[in-house]
């Protein structure tokens, strides 16, 4: 080790043995002049001489010392030091300033760390799979167009590109319809309902999840025939079987037949928080090729890119590896594109939103500080000048004020990471908010790093402008004499402060219109017709399992279900809108036109009689399935929308439709017996597509089933209620997953819900703070101004023109920073667009709004003050300081 | 040569450590001391700055101190030099020199 590295690691030390140092030195120095008087005595000087001699070839004690402390130590960084001790004392003084300062800094900090946090583990960070940057998302339609039958492929598709790719060396599968079929769990414990997500053998392994316990899938899982086995994943492991690592190679009852569970997830399960948020996954099971092949479109890829391979070669060679199946199949394609944008590209502009909004908030902090500071820092001028007067340089006095401000900011930013870390808690915990990976939020390294950056950007934008102004030792002219002789303040103090308020009053205004338009989304889509009555509807899923007739068993269920009391109607249905999404084609039967000409893609339900009454879905013309409709003579339900579509200005009812899905190559004709209004499938932000219902008693394939009710009963009333009733038809149905429609139609809003609650809490506080500031700066300018209006009150102005002049001056430095915040709202309106439903980002109407509240609210600000004005006492004012 | 020199920074190590090598374990005064005394009357030598410089050389480990009773039997701090400190001097003399001669060559080209 070198001398130098032991000198840094001495001065170090010095710092904290500074009182041993001190110690020791002192004790030297007065053996030293002890030593020396006694030899200058021995050479022949009187006492007094010798000790006075020997003080003067010391040198100065003072001198010796500082010397000393300056060598041994690190000068600067012990004056900072001292520097916030200073700071610490001034805070501790001032309670009401500091408490105020440390709040709304918490606030701030704290707000930005949970956003950046939010961005960083949703957005900037790699998807937690391995080599996640080299993961491409394969889908058959355009990426955009967003039916889930569309997008997804078939079988046939995944096999050739495995085969043919020339880019990609690795395929992997999931079946995203299977995250709507449930099982029934018997055996321990209470039947159960379970939700279970087929995935190919292979897919946990490309991304690089390792299972808890035993294995995940094998390529003998996947063929034909192969028995059911199935991964646990760790909440049901845990809930149902007690985290008992002995469950695996034994087997649990899923629908009645003995299933062996070959593995349990990993706590963190990467795959599902990316690709299912909001679901709660209860086990997975492995894809089987020959099964899912006749379903046509079934199924996700992920592809794994070659060394070398671009998303250029990708997208070019796609298509080209599926040439074969393209030639008989012109509507099959293969698209390539990130799965980062592919799952989180939506996701980008909300959030880059939200930080944006966040570090308004922030910047907001930082003026508000800044301008208690500068009024704080008046009181403080004769201390400046005292101590420039004594010799201090401006540097000196700026680092001072700037430490002090830092030594705030740094304790406001330790106070707003504890607020960060219980804001980070509470969004982590929201299972029910679909927004990818928000169960991986946590306080880490990179949000605390960030933490300490902003604490540093902020006691810089707060402390610059105070440290500038007050360290000038000149430009206060004579502080000294003035503040004795108690004059009103300088000009450009309250100038600087002033700036400080407009900018504050234009972010503000910006945040608030941002919020409003936000705001208003919401409720119009609150507002938007779904074509089903979501309220008063609950959905039971309902599993017959091996039951021979599902149609006979699902009508005797409705017959109980019907005659419970508080039910008032009910019907079944195997796809939910919303929840499920499925989609078929089907033709016009037209004698004498060839089919395929007027095809539509439309979503597909099958449902039993009653069902569409009781979604509160109108029938606008014909009638609804009836328990007689058997198989021999084929009915269909369509929605308007299709009806408009293949019989434009005619009647639909009694046309014919072919399904190629049913009935193999020649397909099946059904006959349209009725017409019903549209349905939102996708959500109140999707507008409705085709739609058409088949009948249970001609069609019952489905797996599941959901048994809707409508009721004003409760979700856990009604659910015991069918407990009773069904007990006997079927004694193992577990009729554990209820829910009430509202809430999956909820959980579609659930990111925007989210973003507007954040973003009406950003603007909430910027308002507030701003009107804080507003008050603030013409408050101080009153009472440094209190002679003056004593004066002008003794020559004869009336309060009430004092009043009016006070606001006056409010209204002035509200109004430039409300146009300043139209201003940069207008231009900066982009961000906001495609957030909106139904307004629009320049809405006159919000501009108008916003522009009046804040204004009304900084008269109020102004007014407060200005009544103190009013009522100041000209004779006592003069006589003040 | 009337005037007294002050001594060019830097220097002072340099006599500290060369005092502790030639003369043993010293305190403070003593090492103030002795370079006055060879330096004679033609060095100004403040005498508390001698406890910087030692403060320097004892955090780069070229000395050590311990406390103890000196002649008069008081408690005295004492220096020692270590066996970096002997290969610091044997450096820093080098390195003195070197500048004195390229110093005082140039001087004398000059004249």
């Amino acid at each position: 080790m070198g001398s130098n590295l032991y000198r840094l690691f001495g001065r170090i030390r010095a710092i904290f043995a500074g009182r041993q140092f001190d110690a020791d030195l002192e004790e030297e120095m007065g053996h030293h002049l002890q030593e020396l008087a006694e030899d200058n005595i021995k050479s022949g000087m009187a006492p007094d001489e010798a000790w006075t001699r020997a003080r003067v070839s010391l040198g100065n004690a003072a001198q010796i010392k500082e010397l000393h402390r300056e060598v041994r130590g690190i000068p600067w960084f012990e004056q900072w030091i001292s520097d916030l001790r200073y700071a610490f004392r001034l805070f501790r003084k001032d309670r009401a300033f500091t408490t105020v300062a440390l709040v709304i800094l918490a606030v701030g900090v704290g707000l930005n760390t949970t956003v950046f946090s939010l961005v960083n583990t949703v957005l900037l960070r790699p998807l937690p799979f391995a080599q996640a940057d080299r993961l491409v998302w394969i889908t058959n339609g355009q990426p955009t167009d967003n039916t889930l039958s569309g997008i997804t492929s078939q079988v046939d598709t995944w096999e050739r590109l495995q085969k043919e790719s020339r880019t990609l060396d690795r395929i992997e599968a999931y079946n995203p319809f299977s995250v709507l079929q449930t099982f029934r769990l018997t055996g321990t414990g209470d039947p159960q309902t379970i939700l279970a997500i087929g995935v190919s053998h292979g897919l946990f392994g490309l991304l690089g999840m390792k299972p808890k316990y035993g294995r995940f899938f094998l390529p003998e899982d996947a063929l034909k025939n192969a028995p059911l086995r199935v991964v646990l994943s760790h909440p049901l492991w845990v809930r149902r079987f007690g985290a008992d690592p002995g469950i695996v190679g034994r087997t649990v009852q899923i629908n009645g037949a003995a299933t062996e569970v070959v593995g349990v997830m990993p706590p963190a399960d990467a795959f599902s928080s990316v690709f299912f948020p909001a679901v709660e996954v209860d086990l997975y099971t492995a894809v089987q090729n020959d099964i899912i092949r006749p379903e046509g479109n079934a199924l996700y890829l992920i592809g794994h890119m070659k060394p070398g391979a671009t998303q250029k070669q990708i997208e070019a060679d796609l298509p080209l590896a599926i040439d074969e199946i393209r030639k008989t199949q012109p509507w099959i394609n293969a698209y390539g594109q990130p799965l980062h944008n592919w799952v989180l590209g939506s996701l980008k502009k909300p959030l880059l939103f939200l930080w944006t909004s966040a570090a308004f908030v922030l910047a907001i902090v930082g003026f508000n500080l800044g301008g208690l500071l500068l009024a704080r820092g008046r009181t403080r001028r004769r201390e400046m000048a005292l101590r420039v007067a004594l010799g201090a340089s401006r540097a000196r006095i700026m680092s001072q004020l700037l430490t002090e401000c830092l030594g705030l900011v740094m304790a406001g930013s330790m106070l707003g990471s504890f607020v960060a870390w219980g804001f980070i808690h509470y969004l982590s915990v929201r299972t029910a908010v679909q927004i990818p990976l928000l169960q991986y939020l946590k306080l880490d390294s990179a949000a605390l790093g960030y933490t300490v950056i902003l604490c540093l950007i902020t006691a810089v934008v707060c402390g610059a402008a105070p440290a500038w102004r007050f360290s000038g030792g000149r430009q206060m002219g004579n502080p000294l004499s003035e503040v004795a002789r108690g004059a009103s303040s300088g000009p450009s103090l309250s100038r600087s402060r002033s700036v400080l308020v407009i900018l504050e009053v234009a972010l503000a205004f910006s945040l608030a219109v941002s919020a409003t338009l936000m705001v208003m989304s919401l409720q119009n889509l609150l507002k938007v017709d779904l074509g089903f009555q979501p309220s008063n509807l609950i959905a039971v899923r309902v599993d017959p399992g091996d039951q021979d007739s599902q149609s006979n068993y699902l009508e005797a269920m409705l017959d109980r279900v019907r005659a419970l009391p508080g039910v008032e109607r009910a019907g079944v249905t195997d796809c939910i809108p919303v929840e499920r999404d499925r989609g078929w084609y089907l033709f016009p039967v037209i004698p004498g036109k060839p089919d395929g000409e007027r095809g539509q893609g439309a979503h597909v339900r099958i449902v039993s009689s009653g069902l569409i009454g009781a979604m509160g879905t109108p029938i606008l013309a014909g009638r609804d399935f009836t328990r007689g409709d058997e198989k021999a003579s084929p009915k269909v339900v369509i929605n308007q929308s299709l009806a408009r579509k293949m019989w434009p200005d005619e009647d639909a009812i009694g046309r014919q439709v072919n399904i190629p899905e049913i009935g193999g190559e020649k397909g099946t004709v059904f006959t349209v017996i009725g017409v019903v209004g549209n349905v939102r499938s996708s959500g109140p932000e999707m507008p409705a597509g085709n739609e058409f219902y088949l009948t249970m008693n001609q069609y019952p394939w489905a797996v599941s089933w959901d048994l809707m009710v409508r009721t004003k009963l409760p979700v856990a009333a009604l659910t015991a209620g069918l407990r009773q009733t069904l007990a006997p038809l079927d004694p193992t149905l577990p009729l554990t997953k209820a829910r009430s429609m509202q809430t999956i139609v909820d959980r579609t809003l659930s990111s925007r819900r989210l973003l507007v609650f954040l973003v009406g809490g950003f603007a909430a506080i910027a308002i507030t703070l701003a009107l804080i500031g507003l008050y603030g700066v013409i408050s101080y300018s009153v009472s440094q101004q209190t002679r003056e209006i004593g004066i002008r009150m003794a020559l004869g102005a009336s309060s009430g023109i004092v009043q009016r002049q006070i606001v006056y001056r409010t209204v002035v430095l509200a109004l430039i920073g409300l146009v300043l915040g139209l201003t940069g709202t207008l231009l900066g309106g982009q961000l906001l667009r495609s957030m909106l439903y139904g307004v629009s980002s320049n809405d006159a109407a919000v501009y108008v709004e916003a522009t009046l509240t804040l204004f009304v609210c900084s008269i109020g600000a102004g007014y407060l003050p200005a009544r103190r004005a009013s009522r100041i006492d000209p004779a006592m004012a003069l006589r003040a300081e | 040569m009337k005037e007294k020199l002050d001594l060019l920074p830097g220097s002072l190590d340099l006599l500290v450590l060369h005092t502790l090598s030639s003369m043993g374990p010293m305190h403070g005064y003593g090492i103030a001391r002795r370079i006055e005394q060879v330096g004679g009357d033609r060095l100004i030598l403040n005498q508390g700055t001698i406890y910087a410089a030692l403060v320097r050389l004892l955090q780069s480990k070229w000395i050590e101190a311990e406390w103890g009773t000196s002649e008069n039997n008081r408690k005295a701090r004492y220096y020692s030099i270590t066996a970096s400190g002997r290969r610091q001097l044997a450096d820093e003399t080098e390195s003195w020199q070197r500048m004195a001669d390229v110093v005082q060559r140039v001087l004398k080209a000059a004249e």
